[in-house]
């Protein structure tokens, strides 16, 4: 298993009318191998910016990322990605799109075959390997996605937003399935997401993002990923301690959605 | 304020759906129907095959009706003629022409009975040189080549356009000057440096179908979503198995409408093109029967014409059914 080391990445987009964007700045931390980090944030944080660095889709102007040692200069198979939507292929079958990676590196047919129907099982989806990706529900997609980053054997899994789409029914039962995917295959997971308490209750480690530059606000160790494997989402989710850290959070966001109203009213 | 309703048909209409033969009479389809406000729902509104139906049957009786029905006195009804004889003859009586109130003569437009004839002796006998299976044979022919090399040209230019920036900038001039050229406008041009044959027909079908299919190519591969192709990618897959396995799939739906308007645009510039520019082919044909006068010949080649159009543009829509089902639900 490999550690995910970020050291002083700064991201700079220029812009057109000679303006820049500063994306991220001086983003530093290292991520021991099977942890679970959430990053959350008001938009424009650089939180999908820094999640397609770490994936390998951008380049950082400054700074470097390594996983287990190794710098990541573009994308890679050790880095699954699951997308908030609109990544399955279409012309491909439940099957074909999880053994797709597989194919891509021509893996052995049979060995494929088997991997894909244990994958379809884990994810819940047994029974469904020769649908249509576009018959199946929002939050079936999300299954086949999952199950299609986990057929290339990833040590880190990146998730921007994928459950963003979903409603909230099917929310909290994949958030259920993250847990669950997290626990029996030991993964670093780095997700993406807008709603407070799905970072608290997935994240065993929370980075709080500010805008204007985009940087790391605060950073929380959290004991509920490894509670919610045993107690009740919903009990949890009641609880006071949950309930403290979610109104601790949602005031720092809100002091920076204020800060940014303020300095536009400055303007 | 009472809400006006009426509760018989409600009864009626939940014991069972319509049949078959009920659809082709019923307003809209079976949401539709429990719908109180439908004028301005598009959603509501379908094409009927019962109306469809009516027109067609309607163009024929008033075909038959301008060239035939209050015509001609009894005497000159006799079946064994044929519509020109038998108008000749009258022509040639004076009591019969007084009273010949045919609104179309037959140098105006020919009969449908004339036509229909016609249509059996053009597939037997032939005309020009050849019957109307083969003159359609070779006019088919000609449209399948041009839109084959206008795709296999096309196709490729339009992805290397929608990948490269190079290609983009290099191409975009050409394209963007050419494909406003009317192709029959380049037909004179053809003739001249081509000759009159099956050469330039099918070079201006390719010039014809070429820019459609470079658009349709390019728009398919930008129409791809970013995070698919970041997908496959992350999943191992190199440059060539994106552009295969990823880039080439997604961008049929947008090649399928590429075809569906070249086919259409080919087809009827062929037909003009073969008037001067073949020496068969159904436009050809059509162009020998004019200074003889043989309209009925005209009209079953226009005839023709119109339904092979309808019949490549209902296979084409077939084809996309089968090989495209996710277009418009993903």
């Amino acid at each position: 298993m490999k550690d995910l080391c970020v050291n002083d990445v700064d991201m700079v987009y220029d812009l057109p009318n000679n303006a820049s964007v500063h994306a991220l700045s001086d983003v530093s931390f290292e991520l021991p191998a099977g942890r679970l980090l959430t990053l959350l944030g008001p938009s424009g944080c650089g939180k999908t910016t820094l999640l397609n660095i770490l994936a390998g889709f951008l380049a950082p102007t400054r700074g470097s990322v390594t996983l287990g040692g190794k710098a990541i200069r573009g994308p890679g198979q050790d880095r699954g990605m699951v997308f908030q939507q609109g990544a399955l292929f279409e012309w491909l079958n439940v099957e074909k799109n999880i053994a797709f990676g597989p194919r891509m590196n021509r893996a052995n047919r049979a060995s494929t075959k088997q991997k894909v129907a244990e994958l379809l099982e884990i994810v819940g989806l047994g029974g469904f390997g020769d649908k249509q990706v576009y018959e199946l529900s929002g939050g079936m997609q999300q299954r086949v996605a999952l199950a299609r980053c986990l057929a290339n054997d990833p040590d880190v899994i990146l998730m921007d937003e994928p459950l963003g789409a979903l409603d909230a029914l099917t929310r909290e039962k994949m958030q259920g399935l993250i847990l669950e995917l997290w626990q029996e295959t030991g993964k670093t997971i780095i997700l993406v997401t807008h709603s407070v308490e799905e970072a608290l209750y997935l994240g065993d480690r929370i980075f709080v993002m500010a805008p204007r530059p985009g940087r790391i606000h605060s950073d929380y160790e959290l004991p509920f990923a490894q509670q919610g494997l045993s107690v009740d989402a919903r009990e949890l989710k009641a609880s006071a301690e949950f309930a403290e850290r979610r109104d601790e959070i949602l005031s720092i966001i809100w002091e920076m959605e204020e800060e940014i109203m303020g300095r536009q009213e400055a303007v | 304020m009472a809400v006006p309703s009426d509760p018989t048909s409600i009864e009626a209409d939940t014991v069972s759906g319509p049949g078959r033969l009920a659809r082709l009479f019923s307003r809209g389809d079976a949401q539709s129907a429990r719908k109180t406000v439908t004028f301005g729902d598009s959603s509501a509104v379908r094409s009927l095959p019962i109306w469809s139906l009516i027109s067609l049957v309607g163009l024929v009786v008033f075909w038959f009706v301008a060239t035939y029905a209050w015509g001609l006195p009894a005497e000159f009804k006799d079946p064994e003629l044929s519509d020109k004889l038998r108008i000749a003859v009258c022509n040639a009586d004076a009591a019969c022409k007084g009273s010949f109130t045919q609104l179309l003569g037959p140098l105006q437009f020919p009969s449908v009975r004339d036509t229909w004839n016609s249509f059996f002796a053009l597939s037997d006998e032939g005309f020009k040189g050849s019957t109307l299976w083969g003159h359609t044979r070779i006019s088919l022919w000609r449209v399948l080549r041009g839109m084959f090399w206008g795709s296999v040209l096309g196709i490729p230019i339009g992805f290397s356009m929608g990948l490269s920036s190079r290609a983009r900038g290099f191409f975009d001039t050409p394209v963007e000057m050419f494909r406003p050229i009317p192709p029959l406008a380049l037909l004179p041009l053809f003739i001249l440096v081509f000759g009159i044959g099956d050469g330039t027909a099918v070079r201006l079908l390719i010039f014809a179908s070429i820019w459609i299919m470079i658009i349709a190519a390019r728009s398919g591969v930008q129409a791809a979503n970013l995070s698919k192709i970041r997908a496959a990618y992350s999943l191992g897959a190199s440059k060539w198995q994106v552009l295969v396995r990823v880039l080439l799939p997604n961008a049929l739906p947008e090649l399928f409408t590429g075809f569906r308007v070249a086919v259409g645009v080919s087809w009827g510039t062929l037909v003009a093109a073969e008037l001067v520019g073949a020496p068969d082919g159904l436009g050809a044909m059509i162009f020998a029967a004019r200074p003889i006068f043989r309209l009925d010949v005209v009209v079953v080649g226009i005839i023709v014409i119109a339904i092979l159009g309808v019949a490549m543009d209902i296979a084409l829509r077939f084809l996309e059914s089968k090989l495209i089902p996710w277009r418009g639900r993903s």
